[in-house]
C-alpha cells in the first residue's frame, strides 16, 4: 500500500557506510552516558515542575466550551472515517478512512502529542461521547448515577497493550487490514468494547488505563512540555512527565508492542525475513491453513516475535541491573525504568514513518474535498498531488540517525535520573545503567540497521 | 524447510551494525570484574 513508508529508497554519496553511522550513533550514547554520570549528580527530573500558561490563556484552552468544541470535531472525525469506509470507494488511496487512521491519526498525532501536550484527550471521541451520555443520562434521572465498578489494579495497561496489539495486527498482519470496510467495522467495534469498558469503570479511568489510543498517545504526551493540570494548561520541563508515569501492570508490555510492532514492520522488509517467512507459510499451510491464512498466521507470529524479542531485550537490562545489588528485584527494577522506553518507542516511529507522514499526509488534501473518492470536489483540492520532492534519501537518512540518536540519549536522561533518586548510592546508580546503557545500545543499532538499505 | 541462515552473504552486510550490540558485553564484563577486584581490595 505505502510503498515509501519506510524511506528505505535509494541513497547516494552518503559520505561514511550506514553501518558507520550505526557506530557513531552508540559512541554518542556512552559519551552521553558518561557526561551524565559526571555532570548530573541529582535527580531533576522526579519533581513536578509546572507553572500555568501566563494571562488566563491556559484557562481558556481547557475550558468548557474549548473542550466541547473539540469533542464535536472528534466526533465528526470519527462519524466521516467511519461512514468513509462504508460507503467510499473500495481503494485504499482514494477513500478518507485509511489515510485518516493510519497517517493522520496513527502518526500525525504522535508529533502533536510531544509538541503541544495530550491533544487526543480533548478529540477523543469516545470519550466525548461517553461525557455526553452520562451528562444527559444525569439530566435525565435527575440524580447522580450508580458509581462505576472499581477498575481492577491487577488489569492496569493491559487493555491498553491488547488494544495496541489488536491495531498493529490489523495494520501489519491482517491481508485486508488497509480496506476502507475493514477499517469502518474494526473502528465500530473498538468503539463497542470501549462504551463497555466506561460504562463498567467509568469514563476518565477506562480512558486513562483502557481505552489503547488514550493511553498510547498519553504516554508520547508525557515527553511535552506542555501539561493540562486541574482544567488549566501550564508548561512543565520537557521529558519530566514521564518519571510521574505510573507504573502499573502493562505498561512494559504496552511499550514492547509499541516498539516491537514498529520493529516488526521495518523487519518485514529484510532479506531474512523474506527468506524465512515463506517456508513459515508453507509449513502453515501443510497445517491445513489456506493461503491467505497461513500467511497471516506466519505475519502473526512474526509480530508477536518481534514484541517478545524487545519485551526479552529490556527484560535482560534490567536483570542486569539487578546484578550490582540495592536490594531490587528485577520485576520491581522492570517497572522503574518502563518510562525510559517510552522516547525509544518515539524514536522508532519517528524514523520509521515520518516519511510516510510527510508524504501520505499531505493525501488529506485531497481527501477533505472527496472523501468517498467519487468524483466530489467540495473544497476544490480534488485534483492536488502528493509532492515527492518534499525530502531526498540521503536527508531522510539524516533525520531517522538524529530522531533515534535523540530519542536513546533522552532515555538515558530518564533511565540515568531515576537511578540517582533510586539507589542510595550514586556509584550504584552509575553501575546499574551500564546495563541500561547496553539496552540502548542494543535498540539503537536494531533501529539503525532496521531503517538501513542493509539485506533491504 | 530451508533457511538461508547458513548463507554469510544473506546476513554478512548485516554484521557491521551489531559490532557495538557484540563489543558492549565484553566491554562491561570487563568493567565489572574491575569494579569487583577494586571492591574486594
Amino acid at each position: 500500500m505505502f510503498l515509501i513508508a519506510h524511506g528505505i529508497s535509494v541513497r547516494s554519496d552518503l559520505p561514511i557506510p550506514e553501518w558507520l553511522f550505526g557506530w557513531a550513533a552508540a559512541m554518542v550514547l556512552v559519551v552521553s552516558f558518561v557526561a551524565l554520570a559526571v555532570l548530573w549528580p541529582e535527580p531533576r527530573l522526579q519533581k513536578p515542575t509546572w507553572r500555568p500558561l501566563p494571562g488566563g490563556l491556559g484557562r481558556v484552552l481547557a475550558s468548557r466550551p474549548v473542550e466541547i468544541v473539540c469533542g464535536a470535531i472528534g466526533i465528526f472525525l470519527f462519524g466521516l472515517t467511519v461512514y468513509a469506509g462504508l460507503r467510499g470507494t473500495e481503494s485504499t488511496t482514494a477513500n478518507f478512512a485509511p489515510i485518516f487512521i493510519y497517517v493522520i491519526f496513527w502518526l500525525g498525532l504522535v508529533p502533536l502529542s510531544v509538541l503541544f501536550g495530550d491533544v487526543f484527550r480533548a478529540f477523543n471521541p469516545w470519550r466525548a461521547i461517553g461525557r455526553a451520555v452520562a451528562w444527559v443520562a444525569r439530566r435525565a434521572a435527575r440524580t447522580e448515577l450508580p458509581a462505576p465498578l472499581e477498575y481492577p489494579a491487577w488489569l492496569g495497561r493491559w487493555p491498553a497493550a491488547l488494544g495496541i496489539f489488536a491495531f498493529a495486527t490489523l495494520e501489519l498482519v491482517v491481508s485486508d487490514g488497509d480496506r476502507p470496510d475493514t477499517l469502518a467495522v474494526a473502528a465500530l467495534a473498538y468503539s463497542a468494547v470501549t462504551f463497555i469498558g466506561m460504562a463498567l469503570y467509568g469514563v476518565e479511568r477506562w480512558i486513562d488505563r483502557g481505552e489503547a489510543f488514550s493511553v498510547y498517545f498519553n504516554l508520547f504526551s508525557r515527553l511535552s512540555a506542555v501539561e493540562t493540570r486541574e482544567g488549566e494548561v501550564g508548561l512543565r520541563r520537557p521529558l519530566s512527565g514521564l518519571p510521574r508515569l505510573d507504573a502499573l501492570p502493562g505498561t512494559v508490555a504496552l511499550i514492547a508492542v509499541m516498539i516491537g510492532s514498529v520493529s516488526f514492520d521495518g523487519f518485514t522488509g529484510k532479506r531474512p525475513w523474506n527468506s524465512i517467512s515463506p517456508d513459515i507459510a508453507q509449513f502453515c499451510q501443510d497445517l491445513g491453513l489456506s493461503p491467505q491464512h497461513a500467511l497471516e498466521a506466519t505475519f502473526m507470529l512474526g509480530l508477536i516475535g518481534a514484541v517478545l524479542f524487545v519485551a526479552g531485550f529490556y527484560w535482560l537490562g534490567v536483570l542486569g541491573a539487578t546484578s550490582v545489588g540495592g536490594g531490587f528485584g528485577a520485576r520491581r527494577l522492570a517497572r522503574e525504568f518502563a518510562h525510559s522506553l517510552v522516547p525509544i518507542a518515539l524514536a522508532y516511529v519517528a524514523a520509521h514513518y515520518f516519511t510516510l507522514l510527510l508524504f501520505q499526509g499531505q493525501a488529506i488534501v485531497y481527501l477533505i474535498s472527496d472523501p468517498l473518492g467519487k468524483g466530489a470536489d467540495i473544497f476544490g483540492t480534488a485534483d492536488t498531488q502528493i509532492d515527492y520532492t518534499l525530502i531526498g534519501a540521503n536527508s531522510t537518512w539524516y533525520w531517522q540517525v538524529a530522531f533515534v540518536v535523540a530519542g536513546h540519549v533522552a532515555a538515558l536522561m530518564l533511565a540515568h535520573d531515576r537511578a540517582l533518586a533510586l539507589y542510595a548510592d550514586n556509584r550504584k546508580a552509575v553501575r546499574s545503567q551500564y546495563w541500561m546503557l547496553g539496552v540502548m545500545v542494543g535498540f539503537t543499532s536494531l533501529a539503525l540497521w532496521l531503517l538501513s538499505s542493509a539485506n533491504a | 524447510m530451508t533457511f538461508q541462515i547458513a548463507h554469510a552473504g544473506h546476513w554478512i552486510t548485516s554484521g557491521p551494525f551489531f559490532l557495538p550490540v557484540v563489543a558492549f558485553p565484553i566491554w562491561l564484563g570487563v568493567t565489572e570484574s574491575r569494579e569487583r577486584r577494586r571492591e574486594d581490595r
